[in-house]
């Protein structure tokens, strides 16, 4: 017989080109224009930061997972999107330590603890940051004017920070030096703001998050139900719809954040509902909370619900609706009487 | 004309180019055949030969009682030299009758029968007697196929091909359109249909016009039209075609005659042409020879039993031995990989590739990140992820719910998942657990 060493295998003997790790590239190559601009803005203090946190994630995961044994799995880049999406919601002025501890609990805590990629209920970065955010809660709100260091005399509030403490948008338009409110409109776009490092430039993370629906990485239906929804229930509420979109990290939490592949529903209805209360959370927390921003904890509270949402599954081909029990039970009733 | 296709499903790269042009090679000269004796979905056969017996080329060799069989026919004129199990396609060893050429040219086929005159049960008869099954892969009886018990208003002829490398079906859509076109008819005159739709995927559009010049000189008058589908992989499945073609679906658990369709495979419609006009069994079929590590690709028609091994030893299909990777026994997505090529034809057989080890690269499993590419890939809309879930949790109930018998094991799911998750192969597996699972449950029950 010739043929020796044939690989016997179940069909099928052909596959697609995507991988987990051609897809965890694309997240990284997408994130890459917010997260220079963002550099841009800060200087050097936001480029150690984004350093700190992805070295810090890799670290943490490579090391745990020796730990406990499990096989490696940095290679499947999903470590370095984790501290790169951390890094990015933080506000450029987060302590070192303070932002490697919060890698840390992301990749430890948030997702190892649950099983590794895939497995974990909540979104990693999102997870860091809200832990941050409890435990050192002046450092995670502390913003900086753009492009004037990371120093004392730079410290400013966000827009939306000033919106919740009762200023309008004609002030806020007056306090970042934009004129009237279109150029508001028009600065907030194109990200010169104090805020977290990469969620300011709407233009870059939308750049990003179309390069993703291009390339097939995510789906439209979560970005524009969250994008949807947040106009819907801002103006709902009495907010003004478009300063909700372009302020705050709506859009960079509908393109990268709500779509997290592990923490969201995977069916169309339920990516819907998903999506749809996010923005209706995002509204209800900036308008009644007690933060200015809500961005993370709405996608942290509908992650829960993700697996009840997976239920609202499609129907499938040639389904048959199953026979209503109801009829077998008609006749027993007339037979009663 | 509108081309039209169904929901869900994949591209993969068609790497048809390599044999699509070549005219398809009859090899008839096969020294020894070794034709298994069940080759059809159905009721196990017996032999009606014995060792040292001497056949004629189209004699019947095996038959059975019973609805679902097909008898089995020599496929040269020669001498039975063993009977003995031998390693058939499925990679599972089966009784097999190697019949050893003579070099006489004895010949033993039916009597020729005009199938546009004869009754229903006749022809019925006829495509029985010619040992004719489903040649796309099943091998579901044709007999059994064409008496259907509910009324049938469409016959599609299934020219999509849609698995990677094969072009045996294009060929001879090119070549033979008159006798597709024939097909089509008597098909359409045996189960009473008054539509018949020739569905062909967009890649082999060149074959288009043949064909309606056939059904204006070859259709006899019947209503055949030819419709183009948008390429996508699984087409060919019987259900996505007739979504495809008709827009209805196939009710879970149902068969096409459901929705009032047949769906019948290029080369079964010639093989039953030739059974009538020259009352041919089916001996002899029609498969592509490709991959990356096949020097010599082409499409041939051979002897049922002929040897792939026989093939390369006489220097007919040229392989790179250094370059082998893997060997399938149909195309990429739903064939099966075989240990070793000394493994005969069947009448099911629509291709044999030799695969490179860089094509047939193997991937370990990774996991679910979620993505959802299965999810919109999946042309039963059966949400494999979720599928997945609840096989590995063990929970049968909800993996039922989901669809689990619903599958058609194309493999599209395993085909698109990044982490290289084994769905289809899980599918297939949890399938039959789950079948006697229900077995057993109904056992209990009666007792």
């Amino acid at each position: 017989m010739p043929a020796n060493n044939l690989l016997l295998s179940s069909s099928p003997h052909a596959f697609a080109p995507a991988t987990t790790r051609k897809i965890m590239l694309a997240v990284i190559i997408a994130l890459l224009p917010a997260t220079g601009y963002g550099i841009y803005l800060y200087g050097l203090p936001a480029l150690i930061l984004v350093i700190a946190t992805v070295a810090a994630s890799v670290a943490s995961e490579l090391l745990f997972r020796a730990a406990i044994k499990a096989p490696r799995s940095v290679g499947d880049l999903s470590a370095i999107v984790t501290g790169l999406l951390l890094a990015l919601i933080l506000p450029p002025s987060t302590p070192i330590w303070m932002a490697v501890l919060g890698a840390v609990f992301s990749i430890v805590v948030a997702k190892e603890f649950f099983g590794g990629l895939g497995a974990n209920p909540f979104n990693p970065a999102l997870i860091g940051r809200a832990f941050l955010l409890m435990s050192f809660p002046a450092a995670i709100t502390t913003w900086h004017k753009p492009l004037q260091g990371i120093v004392d005399a730079a410290t400013t509030a966000t827009p939306l920070n000033l919106v919740k403490q009762g200023a309008s948008l004609a002030d806020v338009a007056a306090q970042v030096g934009a004129g009237d409110v279109g150029g508001l409109y028009w600065q907030l776009f194109l990200g010169n703001r104090s805020g977290s490092i990469g969620e300011s430039s709407i233009l870059l993370v939308s750049i990003g998050g179309l390069f993703l629906l291009g390339l097939g990485v995510i789906q439209w239906i979560v970005p524009v139900a969250v994008l949807g929804t947040t106009a819907l229930f801002s103006w709902a509420l009495g907010m003004d719809p478009l300063f909700s979109l372009l302020s705050g990290g709506v859009v960079f939490g509908a393109f990268f954040m709500a779509t997290d592949y592990s923490t969201s529903p995977l069916t169309p209805l339920g990516k819907a509902i998903y999506g749809a209360g996010i923005g209706l959370l995002i509204a209800l927390i900036r308008k009644l909370g007690g933060f200015p921003e809500g961005v993370t904890y709405a996608i942290l509270v509908m992650n829960m619900l993700s697996p009840f949402l997976d239920k609202l599954r499609v129907k499938k081909y040639g389904y048959v609706a199953p026979k209503k029990p109801a009829k077998t039970a008609a006749p027993a009733k007339e037979a009663a009487k | 004309m509108a081309v039209k296709s169904f929901r869900g499903g994949a591209h993969p790269p068609e790497r048809k180019d390599r044999t699509s042009g070549l005219p398809i090679e009859y090899l008839r000269g096969a020294k020894s055949v070794v034709i298994p004796v069940n080759q059809h979905f159905g009721a196990p056969l017996q032999p009606l030969v014995k060792v040292g017996d001497q056949v004629k080329r189209g004699q019947k060799i095996a038959d059975a009682d019973g609805r679902m069989t097909v008898p089995v026919h020599a496929s040269v004129a020669g001498v039975v030299k063993k009977i003995e199990p031998r390693t058939q396609s499925n990679n599972v060893d089966g009784p097999c009758i190697v019949v050893e050429a003579d070099g006489s040219d004895g010949v033993d086929f039916l009597a020729p029968l005009d199938g546009f005159a004869c009754t229903k049960d006749e022809a019925l008869a006829r495509i029985r007697e010619a040992g004719i099954v489903g040649m796309g892969g099943a091998g579901f009886p044709a007999h059994v196929k064409l008496a259907p018990s509910k009324p049938i208003a469409l016959v599609i002829a299934n020219g999509a091909e849609c698995e990677p490398y094969l072009t045996i079906d294009e060929r001879v859509m090119i070549e033979r359109p008159g006798d597709l076109v024939e097909g089509v008819a008597l098909t359409m005159k045996i189960v009473g249909a008054p539509k018949g739709v020739i569905a062909v995927e967009e890649n082999k559009a060149h074959a288009v016009a043949g064909l309606e010049k056939a059904v204006a000189e070859k259709g006899r008058g019947f209503d055949i039209e030819v419709q183009l589908l948008k390429t996508k992989y699984p087409q060919g499945g019987e259900k996505m075609l007739i979504s495809a073609v008709t827009g209805k679906e196939v009710p879970s658990g149902g068969l096409p005659m459901d929705v009032g369709c047949v769906v019948q495979n290029i080369g079964t419609l010639v093989a039953m042409v030739e059974a009538f006009r020259e009352g041919k069994p089916l001996i002899e079929r029609g498969l592509t020879i490709s991959g990356a590590a096949c020097a010599s690709p082409k499409n041939v028609v051979v002897p049922i039993g002929t040897l792939v091994s026989d093939l390369v030893a006489e220097g007919k299909v040229e392989v790179t031995e250094a370059e082998l990777g893997r060997v399938i026994f149909g195309g990429p997505m739903m064939g099966t990989a075989v240990p070793h090529y000394a493994i005969p034809v069947q009448k099911n057989t629509s291709g044999v590739l030799l695969v490179s080890k860089k094509e047939a690269e193997h991937y370990v499993e990774h996991s679910c990140i979620r993505c959802g590419r299965c999810m919109r890939a999946c042309s039963c809309r059966l949400s494999p992820a979720l599928l997945n879930q609840a096989l590995v949790a063990g929970d049968w109930e909800d993996a039922e719910k989901i669809g689990l018998l619903d599958c058609v094991e194309c493999g599209t799911c395993s085909y698109v998942c990044p982490a290289r998750i084994q769905l289809v192969q899980r599918f297939r597996v949890g399938k039959q657990l789950l079948r006697a699972k229900k077995q057993k449950e109904a056992q209990n029950a009666c007792k």
